[in-house]
């Protein structure tokens, strides 16, 4: 009470606008919650698969938003070029398994074709990364003008355009895999193969990179340069060597995500980075940008807002044709939890952890 | 001065200002006409001197995935500059395209690099009704009147349209037509529930809204409308929202990415796996294939009946004169629309310049509007063409076509896709 009083008595109006403000979300989102679930349009089924749609596509966002987050982490810098690291993957794959495909491997031997266009996605978006870190951001490492800001722009540019070069502006058919294509019966809910098998990848590779920050001395150095990255140094760490590691991890992690894309989403195309690297810059901000698991939750929860949310709240609102207004949503989700918390969702964990 | 002195002369002062401005605003407004040579037009005059070429622009989407649309119409515009020996009213013709990328900014991007050079007659296109709404206003603003290739929005030529798109004149189908056709095939089929889907862009949304209104007067029932982005690729939400409608047929008037996209994931959305899926010529290029691959086989569409019937009877040559000019068959369905576009432009320009004794050449920038809005029974490779006085000039024969293969290098319209219907 005392302190509800001393809130009060400092308040200034900006305290009270962003406090009506957040009356007024909480107002809209929970009525348009609950007139969505009272909505007679969708059945169990139907959440279901929306449930699951989000969770394919967060996923994936996560994958991404992990790249920008380590990278942030370390050297407190967003590379921008990240989401062209992710299409450098996609295309890979893509070639990887057209390639698998001619030879008649991919028929025959499905696994080792996606283990091939696994190989080819996870070098080329390590191998971007890492020729990126040193062309790129090393150079500017010390400045502290918006150079490397400005750099990895640039960097992001040369990356699709070379892409358009290379492989034409069309957006390109990324094959089908019959192994694990069409759907499947789960609890009496039919799903799509591909999105379970994506959602499983993205997990395991999520617990795999928690291990390696973890458990392993490189992410143990990893965790030290990124709390104080002199200290580090005078620790004997040789942060050059971390930086080049997390930029890779950071690739790789991009790589993987650019193959479940394309198992998917079934297109790549050269611009393709640009829109995935947004979302994922603006998952790793939801979910605390420098904080891994928050790269990991945010990734999430803005997949499934878009998935979910046109369904959820806008049609609960009368909406009309709210799948429209997906990225709306999302985005209008991202600045709201960015009023209610600042540091993104898990930005405070981390930051009491440290102090 | 006094305070009260100096805000009176201020007042004054700003008080002439203001009417001046207004009557030199007035004054333009009204004494526009220009005259040049032996030429006056409302509008503007454009002096060719002797010696130069004369130029035309295009705008058009050139890259991109929808790339294929205004490519093969700025191809056609090039065979027809070439059947004209690629000389108009004395003067070498020079072609300069911008890409409009099939956006409004991309138009208004366009139409205002091709605005900056007063020596353009006219411009062909645009290919996207988007590029026409941002460029056509921006062209026309300097007098520069556009024969258009491929944008079909209703909006454009309506009755109401705005000032700005008086210089808008159209070689190719109102997409009112363009719906009517797609009512037609829908009611062949005996279905009675159907849903609709765009983009939110001009030209699918008005498509789709037109197909909507003719398919409830035929007594039909719309049982969903939905929407997306032109960027989104993940439309299994959209779809199983659809779903829940349980329509008969999904008419889904949008670009080949999103189409891609679309055909790709139907098939995983239960409610929907089985929905019959009708697009429209916006996919009707080997760019579509390149997207979605196998899954291409059976996306069926509405797009210009290329019945030898229908069609001009120079398009078999005009076909030999496109695969020799740029080594491979057509890459869209608007190559004869572009080389309509650019005929009628160049008659007009025939009708109305002036040549005066230098063998200075001048041309009424307004003229060359009306001359083009004009047209009557010209024989062009798209059929008989003339213009309506909101021109509109293209002709409406529609076939409905099927992929039967998602090989790229398969794609030749009539083969595959192949005509289905009527």
């Amino acid at each position: 009470m005392l302190r509800l009083q001393d809130w009060i008595r400092r308040a200034s109006w900006v305290d009270w606008f962003l406090l009506a403000l957040r009356l007024v979300v909480i107002g809209v989102v929970g009525s348009g919650f609950v007139a969505g679930l009272l909505h007679p349009r969708y059945a169990q089924a139907e959440w279901l698969s929306f449930i699951a749609f989000g969770l394919t596509l967060g996923a994936i966002y996560a994958l991404i938003a992990l790249g920008y987050t380590m990278v942030y982490g370390i050297l407190r810098m967003v590379n921008f070029a990240h989401g062209d690291v992710f299409m450098a993957g996609a295309y890979a794959a893509c070639f990887s398994l057209l390639g698998c495909n001619r030879a008649g491997l991919l028929a025959s031997h499905p696994l080792v074709s996606i283990g091939l266009a696994l190989i080819g996605s996870v070098a080329a978006g390590a191998g971007i990364a890492v020729l990126g870190e040193r062309i790129a951001y090393r150079p500017f490492r010390r400045s502290r003008s918006l150079a490397p800001l400005i750099s990895t722009l640039g960097l992001s540019f040369v990356l699709e355009y070379s892409a358009r070069g290379m492989f034409g502006a069309q957006n390109k058919s990324f094959p089908s895999i019959p192994l694990i294509d069409g759907n499947v019966v789960l609890m009496g809910f039919s799903m799509p193969r591909t999105q379970i098998v994506v959602v499983l990848a993205a997990v395991l590779t999520m617990v795999v990179l928690t291990l390696v920050v973890m458990r392993t001395r490189i992410g143990t150095a990893m965790r030290a340069v990124a709390e104080d990255q002199d200290a580090a140094i005078l620790m004997g760490i040789n942060v050059d060597r971390v930086i080049v590691f997390t930029f890779a991890l950071g690739g790789l992690l991009a790589g993987i995500a650019g193959l479940l894309y394309g198992l998917v989403y079934k297109q790549v195309y050269f611009f393709m980075g640009f829109f995935l690297g947004v979302k994922g810059f603006g998952a790793a901000v939801l979910g605390g940008i420098g904080n891994i698991p928050g790269a990991m939750l945010g990734g999430f929860a803005l997949g499934l807002v878009e998935s979910l949310g046109p369904a959820l709240f806008l049609d609960g609102l009368g909406v009309d044709s709210p799948y429209q207004l997906r990225d709306g949503i999302a985005y209008t989700m991202l600045v709201m939890v960015l009023i209610f918390r600042p540091r993104g969702l898990l930005g405070e964990r981390l930051s009491t952890v440290r102090a | 001065m006094t305070p009260r002195l100096r805000t009176a002369v201020l007042r004054a002062l700003a008080v002439t200002t203001l009417a001046a401005s207004s009557l030199a605003l007035l004054g333009a407004t009204i004494a526009r006409a220009e005259t040049a040579g032996p030429v006056t037009d409302e509008v503007g005059v454009l002096k060719v001197p002797k010696g130069q070429p004369i130029l035309i622009g295009g705008l058009m989407v050139l890259t991109g995935p929808d790339g294929a649309l205004g490519l093969d119409a700025s191809r056609g515009a090039q065979i027809a500059f070439d059947d004209h020996k690629n000389m108009l009213v004395g003067h070498a013709i020079k072609y300069a395209a911008e890409d409009g990328g099939c956006s409004v900014e991309g138009g208004q991007t366009g139409a205002t690099r091709l605005a900056a050079n007063k020596q353009i007659v006219g411009v062909i296109g645009p290919a996207c009704s988007s590029e026409a709404r941002g460029g056509a206003p921006i062209l026309w603003n300097v007098g520069m009147t556009m024969a258009d290739t491929s944008a079909t929005a209703p909006a454009l030529t309506a009755a109401d349209r705005p000032a700005g798109l008086q210089g808008f004149v159209r070689f190719i189908y109102n997409d009112l037509n363009a719906a009517a056709a797609a009512v037609k095939y829908a009611q062949s089929l005996k279905v009675t529930k159907v849903a609709t889907l765009h983009d939110g862009s001009l030209y699918a949304q008005q498509i789709a809204e037109a197909f909507a209104t003719q398919w409830k007067a035929a007594g039909g029932t719309i049982v969903a409308a939905e929407a997306i982005s032109p960027s989104d690729t993940d439309m299994r939400p959209v779809l199983t929202r659809i779903g829940t409608s349980h329509p008969e047929m999904l008419f889904a008037p949008i670009f080949t990415s999103a189409s891609a996209y679309l055909t790709r994931q139907k098939p995983e959305v239960a409610d929907m796996a089985k929905v019959r899926l009708l697009g429209t010529d916006a996919v009707l290029s080997p760019a579509f294939l390149e997207a979605a691959g196998d899954a291409a086989k059976g996306y069926q569409l509405t797009g210009i009946d290329n019945d030898p019937k229908f069609m001009g009877a120079g398009y078999p040559q005009f076909l030999t004169k496109y695969k020799a000019k740029f080594g491979e068959a057509p890459i869209a369905g608007y190559h004869a629309n572009g080389y309509d576009a650019a005929t009628a432009l160049m008659l007009a320009v025939e009708k109305v310049a002036k040549t005066d004794a230098q063998g200075d050449t001048y041309i009424g920038r307004k003229a060359v509007r009306d001359a083009l809005m004009a047209t009557k029974d010209l024989d062009g490779l798209s059929g008989k063409l003339t213009c309506d006085k909101y021109g509109d000039c293209g002709s409406s024969h529609f076939a409905v076509f099927e992929y039967v293969s998602g090989d790229p290098s398969s794609y030749n319209v009539g083969v595959n896709p192949k005509k289905m219907y009527p």
